[in-house]
């Protein structure tokens, strides 16, 4: 039993912790009702037949959505191309963009002048990217296709090939976002402590052992950040394959993230939109998770190793 | 262009209401005061417009005839237009979204009669018959294909005309009446160059002129979005039908097979980026003069005389589609059910298909619409665009009306019941799979026939079968054949 010169001290110390909850009670009622509320919201239709089109009583149909995700062709063969398209931006863009910062990092001048030009692809907007490559990769009056016609290499029609499709728009993505990668990397570079590398160096280490030995292991942090805002932002692309492929040709460039547009938003069939969006949200995470953990135990080295 | 316009008599003029009755005469009170008065010259009746109506249409050149009439319709009506612009591809989805929320953004709807089977069926739109009083739509002098079919629903009027669209073969005269390439022509196939007749013949026509890089035999809508109609085109004549009576599609049947599989083949006569070509790169490629014939929507053959588009004028000769022409498209005009001013938007949407002012923009190269009216197939008048300028040269245009008129004799319908734009989607899908080469044609319309399977069920088999069977009849009934 409590003492009763203790209570006071509760009553105030009660009294605190209710102003605290009031305090944060309007952040958590806008918290609740831009997230909580929409997502609680997609995963109870995923359980229904709710389809827009068809004026019919929406009922629960248990797992009958998810069921059908993995009985869909054209389910198998979005991921198939997600997984294509992420693994082909990420594989290239880190290397091309701890490359570039690695490059700007050696620059004594004109740091801040390449930084900005760099940034010039990423702050455009997708959809004017979009239509800028459109214009780029046109068959008859492109620049590229008159380039490689001066040269004699023939002019591909890009985007409207099945072969070239998803590598055109993977190296579109690679345009626009490796200068994101660079800054990202280039920023932890500049953080680094230069008596580090000073210190190596005076120990006769190369270039590469540097880079390998201290500069990697030391921007681990930094790389695995940049690796899952990468994973995401690729695995949920929309807009530009909206703009410049639309899926096509056929379905070669169609996304899970457009695969589950067209199911939402041309056939407005929303329940099974929404399982899709439900199983991404589930894929995502745990291939963030599986990014964090590979970050913490890389083979690229331990702090230890920088020590 | 307003000057040829009959005046509505005053039943078909909007009433004027006590409140508009007090704002117009405080436009005039403010008028006078303000010494506006110029000699005998009131001012003009489009300064007191007492409504405004929202018309949605796809944007561009098809939202042109809405602006040509604005200054007439605010002179007429006293309303005023609010043109909103949605994108072509992408129309449907917007359109349902909104309606589905029942925003009332739109009065008037303007789209293709495709998406009228899902739009009746969710109450979008009102049936129209209560408003026929306001100004009559003249429905008897539209031509058959586009009328009951089109407009009509479980026998209630929902929608008026706006475009009447159907493809036809555009082919290069220069090329077809040159004696050096009719003598080649007849040693290579043993017939006389002329517009095909069959597709065995178009296939002929399309591989002898395919002479790259300058030249190609054909070109068509590849892209996807609209693909599936240039199928059906092909399909249409082989005998091929949407649906057996009892649902089961048809599309993977023999003809479907044989007709998709001649539609990838086309594409060996075809430029190399046929994959990219959609509608204005379909038009592109026959206005620059590299390919010898196309099969286009009905408004390319406007185009072809107007230098400011075209370098072939003089040089573009039109024939009906082999067999059977598809009619794909079009576009209606509809009065949303969340419309609060639906009987203005119906007065808009009947004055803009009377017939005298369908004729002001039916034959126009500045925009995409065209003839749906008896009336309106005069050949005289497609001579002339909006702006005086050429359009058509006589011998073009007696061809241009003939083809209509042969080719909407038995016209065939685009599917239009709940769910066409879904069962269409779907084909387009499949379709573009087999031109890209990812499936082969067999392949392709069964996946495309499993799809259409599930969308009936979900739809209900025996409404659906209920609804294709009224919408057969209604062809039926006004001589189509089906």
């Amino acid at each position: 039993m409590l003492s009763p010169a203790l209570h006071p001290r509760r009553r105030a110390r009660d009294g605190a912790r209710r102003l605290g909850w009031w305090m944060m009670a309007p952040t958590l009622a806008v918290l609740a009702a831009n997230s909580i509320f929409p997502l609680l919201y997609a995963v109870t239709v995923s359980f229904k037949n709710y389809q827009i089109l068809i004026p019919v009583p929406h009922r629960w149909v248990g797992f009958a959505n998810y069921g059908k995700i993995f009985s869909d062709h054209l389910f198998w063969s979005s991921l198939g191309v997600t997984m294509w398209f992420v693994a082909g931006v990420v594989f290239l863009q880190f290397p091309l963009g701890m490359g570039l910062a690695l490059l700007l990092h050696r620059l004594r001048r004109f740091q801040d002048v390449l930084v900005t030009l760099l940034l010039i692809p990423t702050i455009v907007s997708s959809a004017v990217a979009g239509f800028q490559w459109v214009q780029l990769f046109n068959y008859a009056f492109g620049p590229i296709n008159y380039l490689l016609g001066l040269l004699h290499l023939g002019r591909p029609t890009w985007t409207a090939d099945p072969a070239l499709a998803l590598p055109a728009l993977i190296f579109v993505d690679l345009w626009q976002w490796t200068p994101f990668m660079t800054l990202l990397l280039f920023a932890g570079l500049r953080s680094l402590p230069g008596s580090v590398v000073e210190a190596a160096r005076m120990d006769g280490s190369t270039v590469w052992q540097i880079v390998w030995r201290i500069y990697l292991p030391l921007l681990r942090p930094i790389i695995g950040i940049a690796l899952i805002l990468r994973v995401l932002m690729t695995f949920k692309l929309f807009d530009i394959i909206y703009v410049l492929t639309a899926g096509g040709p056929g379905t070669v460039t169609e996304n899970l993230a457009f695969f589950t547009y067209v199911q939402g938003f041309r056939y407005f069939n929303l329940g099974y939109a929404s399982a899709l969006a439900i199983l991404q949200l589930i894929v995502v995470s745990i291939l963030a998770k599986a990014l964090i953990q590979l970050t913490k135990r890389s083979g690229i080295g331990g702090r230890e190793a920088a020590a | 262009m307003s000057g040829d316009i009959k005046k509505l008599t005053a039943a078909e003029l909007r009433p004027l209401s006590r409140r508009g009755l007090l704002r117009n005469g405080a436009a005039l009170g403010a008028s006078l005061a303000g010494g506006s008065l110029v000699g005998g010259a009131m001012f003009p009746r489009a300064a007191y417009a007492t409504s405004t109506v929202n018309v949605e249409c796809d944007a561009g050149q098809n939202q042109n005839p809405f602006r040509w009439q604005a200054d007439a319709i605010k002179q007429k009506f006293g309303i005023e237009l609010n043109h909103i612009g949605l994108p072509f591809v992408g129309q449907y989805e917007k359109l349902v979204s909104e309606l589905t929320a029942r925003s009332s953004a739109y009065d008037l709807l303007v789209f293709p009669p495709y998406f009228l089977g899902d739009f009746v069926a969710l109450g979008f739109l009102r049936d129209l018959d209560q408003y026929k009083s306001l100004v009559d739509p003249q429905l008897d002098d539209y031509l058959p294909v586009y009328r009951d079919p089109v407009i009509k629903r479980n026998g209630k009027l929902y929608a008026l005309m706006y475009d009447g669209d159907n493809l036809q073969v555009i082919y290069r005269t220069d090329l077809f009446n040159d004696p050096t390439e009719q003598k080649n022509f007849k040693a290579k196939y043993g017939w006389d160059l002329a517009p095909p007749k069959t597709w065995d013949q178009f296939m002929q026509i399309a591989e002898f002129f395919t002479r790259p890089p300058n030249l190609y035999g054909t070109a068509f809508y590849a892209q996807r979005g609209f693909c599936y109609a240039w199928f059906i085109n092909i399909f249409a004549g082989m005998g091929g039908r949407w649906f057996s009576d009892d649902m089961k599609p048809g599309i993977n049947s023999e003809a479907g097979v044989k007709a998709l599989e001649m539609l990838v083949r086309q594409k060996q006569y075809s430029p190399p980026n046929i994959l990219q070509i959609g509608y204005p790169e379909l038009n592109d490629a026959f206005l620059n003069g590299s390919t010898a014939m196309v099969v286009q929507w009905n408004d390319l053959p406007l185009k072809v005389g107007d230098p400011k588009m075209s370098k072939v004028v003089g040089k573009g000769g039109v024939a009906p589609i082999p067999v059977r022409t598809y009619m794909p498209y079009s576009r209606v005009m509809a009065v949303s059910a969340f419309s609060k001013n639906p009987e203005d938007a119906y007065r808009v949407a009947a004055y803009m298909q009377l017939p005298e002012v369908t004729i002001t923009y039916v034959y126009d190269s500045n925009c995409g619409q065209d003839p749906y009216r008896v009336s309106s197939l005069k050949w005289e008048a497609a001579t002339k665009n909006h702006e005086g300028g050429p359009a058509l040269d006589p011998d073009l245009a007696k061809a241009y009306v003939e083809t209509i008129k042969d080719g909407l004799k038995d016209g065939y319908p685009e599917l239009s019941i709940p769910g066409a734009p879904r069962y269409l989607d779907i084909l387009d899908l499949y379709v573009s799979q087999a031109l890209a080469g990812t499936l082969p044609a067999k392949a392709a319309l069964d996946a495309a026939a499993n799809e259409w399977n599930s969308i009936t069920q979900a739809e209900d088999p025996d409404s659906q079968r209920a609804a294709y069977a009224a919408w057969v009849k209604s062809f039926k009934d006004v001589g189509v054949a089906y």
